[in-house]
């Protein structure tokens, strides 16, 4: 039996929801970040699963665009993380709760 | 033989692989031989020349005497990573074999006619630049695994340095892309047949063919950019604290990069396995192809012989400053041309 | 055999991902990630999207990840401590949702579904290089634009997030063995010219304080 779509929309579905529970139980900023890149990722294989599928190239196009976008956030991100870590000397997610230093 | 039937396509695809595993690994040793005779001819020596004939058995004798030392490892917890590192090294050093083309289609009296090569589709290049881009991975590990201040500075810098002439790497290969149309490395070998010669890509991209050569010795941390790795500066770089099979990893894998790199320069530039007399005996390709390519592993050498090198940063301003502006405006030129003769 | 392929792949990613949410130390969280990525470019193969995963070994394998591991190295993150009491629950509560998360998936996929949904295909001619660049050079030219002033934001942002603050101008040179004077400081010289003096002492003189030499006991 052929790997059916819904077996991809399914490993797809999975792999999300472990980012959504790597988001919320890590208090390191950079593996919470790591966890929002995991998502993209599988939100990715979706719509190159329905490319596959429906023969249409405009999913790998998006996709393309979704991977620039994530590369681009996460130079930003981690200038931020960079700057947070330089500032409070912690990147823990618990202590950075307050506004103050 | 019908190579469509699945048996005889795997069995095939495995004598394919074994047959250029071991090739690689002959002219990785081939290689190490090369680099001390030719070094030493340079400094006015003789090299290792007691082993066998001339020598030639020194890189065997080399492998069992690393062999036989001790494995050190490092009794902090980042044992897992200190044994991963030189894997991927090593992996993606040879993984990027799998799509030259190292001769033309051979045909054998009995088999049938087969391409000389391992895998072709569609995005050969690409898959090339995205393997090398793994290998940084095996550097920055290994630097951070040994624990080590020299080793992390090293492994750092070294990782800073490949990924900076990447760009430059994949960027004047661009040129070659906009001339042949397509990123398969076996279409680009066929395009640059016939004319005797004059169809090679080094003719019609001269500039892309310097930037590629100074941006790959400078992703194999070869002389003149091999600062990370140098002995008098940071004891030995990254590979301080490895010792016995994991350095002869390190090692092969830095050889094995040359190698990959000088192969790719031949098949895009200088034609691959062009070369008078091609067309009647097709084995002569392969010999064509191999003679171009220990051409430019002996430049290497002889660059080692001659220059000094770069201090880092240096070295990071001479690959953002200059490399990338420059890769860019063959890019531009290229296409410029292309648009009004093509 | 696309069948062995996909289960290797898809447990692959899987391993990795569970491995990275797991993991206390981050720096195998990442490597973990890679292991996703690589995973995840190897069923985009089996998708025939050999562009696609070309690319995302290049970008997310090659650059993103290196990017995230030299942070990791040079801000020296150690493990995470253990949980404070009052977020304890945390753990079981993410786990429990993400039960009922996968339960409603596959509640959706085998039991709402009627007839069975095809088959991607392996083959096709819509993954190759051209046709990518046809469709993003004629009908998506737009979002391509957008992306590279997106990247040029990133560039910009990036680096005025990682620069430290100095008192140094941009247009200050520092060369070695010759001393460097910051016309922020001296406001007579404010505008004008860096100057480059040859000792410490002479730019001590310049800036009006005082200068104690190392070597007045003789070398």
């Amino acid at each position: 039996m052929e790997p059916q779509l819904s077996w991809y929309l399914a490993l797809s579905a999975i792999l999300f929801t472990i980012g959504v529970v790597g988001v919320i139980i890590k208090r390191n900023v950079i593996a919470m970040f790591m966890c929002i890149e995991l998502m993209l990722n599988a939100v990715n294989l979706t719509f190159i699963a329905f490319s596959s599928y429906f023969q249409d190239v405009t999913g790998q196009l998006f996709v393309f665009i979704v991977m620039t976008v994530a590369a681009a956030e996460a130079a930003v991100g981690l200038g931020i993380i960079i700057t947070i870590f330089r500032n409070r000397e912690t990147l823990d997610v618990d202590d950075a709760s307050i506004l103050k230093l | 033989m019908d190579f469509n039937n699945p048996y005889i396509h795997s069995v095939v695809l495995i004598v394919a692989i074994s047959v250029a595993f071991l090739t690689i690994m002959l002219l990785c040793a081939f290689t190490v031989l090369l680099e001390r005779r030719v070094l030493a001819f340079i400094q006015g020596r003789l090299g290792p020349n007691r082993v066998g004939y001339f020598g030639v058995l020194q890189p065997f004798a080399d492998f069992i005497k690393t062999m036989m030392k001790e494995d050190l490892n490092p009794d902090q917890s980042t044992k897992f990573v200190f044994m991963l590192a030189p894997m991927i090294a090593i992996v993606t050093a040879i993984m990027a074999i799998a799509v030259y083309p190292f001769g033309p289609l051979i045909n054998l009296p009995y088999l049938g006619t087969f391409p000389l090569r391992i895998a072709q589709f569609d995005v050969a290049l690409l898959y090339v630049l995205g393997v090398t881009s793994v290998g940084v991975y095996g550097i920055a590990l290994a630097g951070w695994s040994s624990n080590n201040k020299y080793s992390l500075m090293g492994g750092l810098r070294s990782a800073a340095q490949m990924i900076s002439y990447e760009l430059a790497l994949g960027l004047s290969l661009i040129g070659i892309i906009l001339i042949c149309g397509t990123l398969d490395i076996y279409a680009i070998v066929q395009q640059q047949s016939g004319w005797y010669g004059l169809q090679w890509n080094i003719l019609y991209q001269p500039l892309a063919f310097i930037l590629y050569l100074i941006a790959a010795i400078a992703e194999t941390n070869r002389v003149p950019f091999d600062l990370p790795e140098a002995e008098t500066e940071l004891v030995a770089g990254f590979h301080t604290e490895y010792s016995s099979i994991k350095f002869l990893l390190f090692f092969n894998a830095e050889y094995i990069n040359m190698i990959t790199v000088s192969m790719l320069a031949t098949s895009l530039f200088l034609g691959g396995w062009n070369g008078p007399g091609v067309a009647q005996f097709p084995l002569l390709g392969v010999l064509y192809f191999f003679a171009k390519v220990v051409f430019f592993l002996f430049f290497y050498v002889w660059l080692r012989g001659t220059l000094p090198r770069f201090r880092f940063d240096q070295l990071m301003d001479f690959g953002w400053k200059f490399l990338l502006p420059v890769a860019i405006l063959n890019i531009v030129l290229t296409a410029t041309v292309l648009f009004f003769v093509g | 055999m696309t069948t062995i392929l996909f289960i290797l792949f898809a447990g692959l990613a899987i391993g990795c991902a569970i491995a990275m949410v797991s993991q206390s130390n981050p720096l195998y969280s990442a490597i973990s990630l890679i292991g996703v990525f690589v995973a995840l470019a190897s069923l985009y193969v089996t998708l025939a999207a050999p562009f696609i995963a070309a690319v995302q070994v290049i970008v997310y394998a090659g650059a993103i990840m290196v990017l995230v591991i030299f942070v990791i190295m040079l801000l020296n993150v150690e493990h995470e401590e253990p949980r404070r009491k009052r977020l304890r629950f945390l753990v079981p509560a993410a786990i429990g949702m993400a039960a009922v998360l996968i339960g409603e998936t596959a509640f959706i996929l085998y039991s709402v579904q009627a007839t069975e949904s095809g088959v991607p295909r392996t083959v096709s001619n819509v993954g190759l290089t051209q046709s990518i660049g046809v469709g993003l050079f004629t009908q998506y030219l737009l979002p391509f634009e957008i992306t590279s002033v997106l990247l040029l934001m990133a560039i910009v942002g990036a680096m005025s997030l990682a620069r430290r603050n100095t008192i140094l101008s941009s247009t200050a040179r520092v060369v070695p063995g010759a001393q460097v004077l910051a016309m922020d400081i001296d406001p007579a010289r404010a505008g004008k010219e860096t100057v480059e003096t040859e000792t410490t002492a002479e730019a001590a003189h310049l800036l009006g304080v005082e200068f104690h030499s190392n070597q007045e006991n003789g070398e």
